[in-house]
């Protein structure tokens, strides 16, 4: 809880000004807009004398606030909703100067910010947060949201667009919220995503379920297309998949990753895992499964119930006909009712190499001990 | 046995005759020894890149593979080694029939007779001294021939196995999916096997063999010593002298 006693305070109060426009930080890069408020301000002397600082700026800013025109004819709206702002995360543990802190030990009514555009200004405030909340900011460094803002896609998410401004309230309350956070920029992912089976369960009510963050990360949110990754999807999927009591909730078998890493695909994924640079040559789960349209394995529409299985195989194997799927024991370790042929070469190696090996070591052994007794 | 194969003269590829007096005899021509060394170099660098396949998640595995630089490039490795050695395989056979069919060859030294079962019986009653005297062998003793058929066996598995993995798709619209799991279990464990046998009965055979210790060099020389020949393969020794001895070698 913040304590210091604010200069604003002050200013709103009307007492002289403690700070000169000189030494106020501008932000970087940006030109001079003009303002237009529509309402001037409220007469300091309505407020009480042991007014928070929220409290006074909330005079001017209350909802008839008017709005800032930017350098790229765009209006930000200067107007924040008290009752969303006291309801927030944020709440009245933070005031107005630890995130507006170019504000701090301005006159009233303060300067005029000079903003290039909203997306700048969304951009650069961004930055501001990392003061309190610095592991996951940091984390953001490395995501592919500010990968793409570095590369001049200024559309990508930062802080606010997920969280919020005045109104942030905690990002995964209710869990659903997420997936309709992330919807706001990837809708067609988000549309298939609730109609997955882990889509459909989150509605629901179910909280068992990953939903967007589960897989991606909230904050170091990687570039799926990143080689690193995908080769990361066994670990993603077996991160539930392979916990016995949470299968066990829902009666699926965990042995799914096992199955996967000792077959040639799983193994060639964990092969490349650690190849720098390396994308996948080989299925992952959701080549086979799907990604964000994900099925019950007994769904008439999924990829892998066997009507729809050699469609699947011929995404990477286009010569593949008939016969091909049963080369794949869809997870199931060989036995005498599935893939018997499977099961009885292996059992028959299990016995024939230790006889063969033991039988030539006692040879050797037998050799060996004549030599001494020879002797 | 055999006696009625072997050469009267010398013929290109048959075995040479003997002098008594040779301190050296020859054991095996150049085109073996070369053979021995292809399928060495081969055989070694398919253990190399397929155990590494076999145990993924072994420490040393990761090593090889980046030393290969990554899967994709020690899988490609492992393939042409496999070709290689499956064309080795095919050439040797082919030497074989028709060596055998222009009767420059004497085939049947390698072919297992009633005299090997004889012979294995008597050496493990010899070695646990229910016989007093040591089998005589001809030009391969029971042992050898067993590790030439079993490689020979052991190949067409690996060879044929690795096939199907190379090519599951086509294999698949001739023959049953569920053949090319079987081909995995079978060419992964075949695989193991034949190094195994390598590791524990060839490597005891040719270095740690108390009587070829450090190392048996016929295969890469091509000679024997008589002391040896004496003693390993008798009954060759003397078929060869008497050959020598009906046609006294030009010196």
């Amino acid at each position: 809880m913040r304590t210091t006693p604010y200069v604003l305070l002050a200013l709103a109060l009307g007492a002289a000004p403690l700070a000169s426009r000189a030494e106020e930080p501008a932000p970087a890069g940006t030109v001079s807009a003009t303002s237009t408020p529509t309402a001037g301000p409220t007469p300091a002397a309505a407020l009480p004398t042991n007014a928070t600082e929220t409290e006074k700026c909330l005079v001017c800013h209350g909802k008839d606030a008017g709005e800032l025109l930017l350098e790229s004819g765009e209006t930000l709206s200067l107007a924040v909703d008290p009752a969303a702002m006291a309801a927030s995360a944020h709440g009245r543990k933070v005031v107005c100067s630890d995130c507006h802190q170019d504000l701090l030990d301005a006159e009233t009514p303060h300067r005029k910010l000079r903003l290039a555009s909203k997306r700048d200004f969304a951009i650069q405030f961004s930055e501001g947060c990392k003061k309190c909340h610095a592991a996951n900011y940091t984390d953001t460094l490395d995501s592919v949201h500010r990968e793409q803002i570095t590369k001049g896609k200024r559309t990508a998410a930062v802080c606010s667009d997920c969280h919020g401004a005045h109104d942030i309230t905690p990002a995964a309350e209710p869990r659903s919220k997420i997936a309709r956070t992330c919807a706001t920029c990837h809708e067609k992912i988000s549309a298939a995503y609730v109609g997955s089976v882990h889509g459909k369960a989150l509605s629901t009510g179910n909280e068992d379920v990953p939903t967007c963050t589960d897989c991606h990360r909230s904050h170091a949110i990687a570039d799926a297309r990143a080689g690193a990754f995908r080769l990361k999807t066994p670990e993603t999927c077996g991160n539930c998949h392979a916990n016995e009591k949470l299968m066990g909730k829902y009666q699926l078998s965990t042995n799914v990753l096992q199955s996967y890493l000792s077959d040639f695909h799983g193994t060639t994924v964990a092969m490349q895992a650690g190849e720098e640079g390396a994308q996948p040559v080989v299925a992952l789960c959701t080549d086979c499964h799907g990604v964000h349209d994900i099925t019950r394995v007994s769904d008439p529409s999924s990829r892998v119930i066997k009507a729809n299985l050699l469609v699947t195989c011929k995404k990477c194997h286009p010569d593949a006909r008939a016969d091909f799927p049963a080369s794949w024991l869809s997870h199931y370790q060989p036995s005498l009712q599935k893939a018997p042929l499977v099961f009885l070469v292996k059992a028959a190696y299990w016995f024939f190499i230790p006889f063969m090996i033991g039988g030539l070591a006692l040879q050797i052994v037998l050799h060996l001990w004549r030599m001494i007794v020879n002797r | 046995m055999t006696t009625s194969t072997i050469a009267p003269t010398s013929r290109p590829g048959a075995i040479p005759k003997s002098h008594p007096l040779d301190a050296y005899l020859v054991r095996f021509n150049l085109w073996q020894r070369t053979e021995h060394f292809l399928v060495m170099t081969v055989f070694t660098l398919l253990v190399v890149t397929g155990m590494p396949q076999k145990y993924s998640t072994a420490g040393f595995s990761a090593a090889v593979v980046h030393l290969f630089g990554g899967i994709t490039a020690t899988r490609n490795v492992h393939r042409v080694a496999g070709f290689v050695f499956a064309f080795l395989m095919a050439l040797h056979l082919g030497l074989v029939i028709w060596k055998t069919a222009t009767k420059r060859f004497e085939l049947l030294t390698m072919v297992p007779d009633q005299k090997d079962f004889r012979d294995a019986l008597q050496t493990l009653r010899y070695y646990v001294g229910l016989e007093k005297a040591h089998a005589r062998f001809d030009r391969f003793d029971y042992r050898q021939k067993f590790e030439y058929w079993g490689m020979l066996a052991g190949s067409l598995i690996m060879v044929l196995t690795g096939l199907v993995l190379y090519f599951p798709a086509l294999v698949a619209r001739l023959l049953p999916g569920q053949l090319i799991p079987v081909a995995k279990v079978a060419h992964s464990n075949e695989g193991l096997l034949a190094t195994l046998v390598i590791i524990v009965w060839h490597i005891y055979n040719a270095h740690l063999n108390p009587d070829v210790f450090p190392f048996d060099p016929s295969i890469f020389t091509g000679k024997i010593s008589r002391e040896r020949m004496e003693k390993e393969h008798p009954l060759e020794l003397e078929r060869r002298e008497e050959a020598g001895r009906a046609h006294p070698p030009e010196r």
